[in-house]
């Protein structure tokens, strides 16, 4: 450490004065709505009283709040579908790496050498190389032991290994297919509120408690966009497919045109649980592509001093990590 | 009883408008709009509490009752626990999109200080 300042250790904040003043308006407009509030002494709203006298007969299932998502509000569930393929779409967008140029011709490789050849000294500021080594060193995964365990006892420096220790490896193994199987359980019989949604959290922490544990190589042959993308956008047409079927059978968007099985059986709720199941499928691949894509954000490394001139860059050297 | 829970909300809301405005890290404003939406899971589910309800599942309802009966029955309701799901949903996606920003943000200034990305500045 060195007596630079530190721009987050000793955070400077700004209009402090205005925004508490406005954080106390608002906390004051708030308050006044929130104490003429009913307090739990409403009678049942009509349309939740709807939706609670219709699950059984119209719907066989013994959630109303999942015929409400799927049920009664299915298009807005529809739009807000739509809206998070939106987000991943948008963080994919954000989150892309330098796309690889077809056709490699080996001219990297040969720049590289040529610069070695005649300079060897140039290629840009200390903090820049030891950031480009970084990287480099990033991308060569599995230069470390691929397990903790392989590790000698006591070596300084950082952990490199992927993966985690033998016991945390042992108790995912054992606990991923459990939690899998729960949450499918949860979707396939209908008994979670919300049916899809929760149940595509719950396998996007199963992937996040494999890759955790057992590195990205573990998780990397079937992470891969090009296999979950066309899923999702599997999952995005059965959705879209369902609400068009129903105005095509029943009159109007997302109504139900399938049998009606027995209550609590893995047919009940009808096109409910085929939304639901698409939704699983829709959520789970968005949020794998939308966390996946932010972990492994690419470094955008540009060389100090060129692009841009302004005052909002900070001055060479003055990086945080200067060990 | 349940003005406590509005009132957790308000405050928790509040607190996320403070750190939105006052803050000038990215991700100390991101976390301000995440406590911001975590207010409002918490506003629409303890709107709908009502007053001696169970849940609205009428998978084994309590006290001998047949699921017909508890429809019609006390209680909580339904469609807000809906918009909760919702707004769940929502935040998340809202969040994903933010924090890539930032990171990429964070790439191309290297900095996470919002006073010294300027260069859109006018």
């Amino acid at each position: 450490m060195s007596g630079r300042p530190e721009p987050f250790e000793d955070e400077p904040r700004r209009r402090v004065v205005p925004g508490l003043l406005l954080s106390a308006g608002v906390a004051a407009t708030l308050l006044v709505a929130v104490l003429a509030l009913p307090r739990g002494d409403n009678p049942l709203p009509a349309i939740a009283r709807r939706a609670m006298t219709v699950a059984l007969p119209e719907w066989r299932t013994t959630e109303p709040v999942s015929e409400v998502v799927y049920g009664t509000r299915g298009f807005d569930t529809f739009g807000e579908t739509f809206l998070l393929l939106a987000a991943v779409v948008g963080v994919g967008l954000i989150t892309r790496a330098r796309e690889p140029r077809r056709g490699f011709i080996g001219e990297q490789e040969a720049g590289r050498r040529e610069q070695h050849r005649t300079d060897p000294a140039e290629g840009g500021s200390a903090d820049q190389r030891q950031a480009q080594q970084a990287e480099a060193g990033e991308e060569g995964r599995g230069q470390g032991a691929p397990s903790p365990d392989d590790e000698p006892v006591g070596e300084p420096g950082v952990e490199r290994a992927e993966a985690m220790t033998v016991v945390v490896r042992a108790a995912v193994r054992t606990v991923a297919p459990l939690l899998a199987m729960a949450g499918l359980y949860l979707v396939a019989w209908g008994y979670s509120p919300g049916g899809g949604f929760p149940g595509g959290a719950v396998a996007l922490g199963v992937v996040l408690l494999v890759y955790v544990s057992l590195g990205y190589r573990r998780v990397e042959p079937w992470l891969r966009p090009g296999v979950i993308e066309p899923v999702e956008m599997a999952g995005a047409l059965a959705i879209g497919l369902i609400g068009v079927l129903g105005l095509v059978f029943s009159g109007s968007f997302s109504a139900n045109f399938l049998p009606l099985g027995p209550v609590q059986t893995i047919r009940s709720g009808g096109v409910m649980q085929a939304f639901s199941v698409a939704e699983l499928i829709e959520v789970s691949t968005g949020l794998v592509l939308a966390v996946f894509g932010l972990l492994g954000m690419g470094h955008d490394w540009e060389p100090e001093g060129q692009g841009r001139q302004g005052q909002g860059r900070r001055p060479p050297g003055s990086r945080r990590d200067s060990r | 009883m349940i003005l406590g829970n509005y009132l957790a909300a308000v405050t928790l809301f509040c607190l996320g408008i403070y750190t939105v405005l006052t803050r000038r890290n990215l991700l100390k404003i991101v976390m301000g709009m995440s406590l911001m939406e975590a207010s409002t899971y918490l506003f629409l589910l303890s709107l709908a509490y009502r007053n001696g309800s169970t849940a609205p599942v009428l998978l084994t309802p309590p006290h001998g009752q047949t699921p017909q009966r508890l429809a019609h029955g006390n209680v909580a309701d339904p469609v807000l626990q809906n918009f909760c799901l919702t707004a769940i949903v929502i935040g998340v996606a809202v969040t994903g999109v933010f924090l890539a920003v930032v990171v990429r943000i964070a790439q191309h200034y290297r900095t996470l200080d919002a006073d010294r990305v300027r260069d859109m500045r006018g």
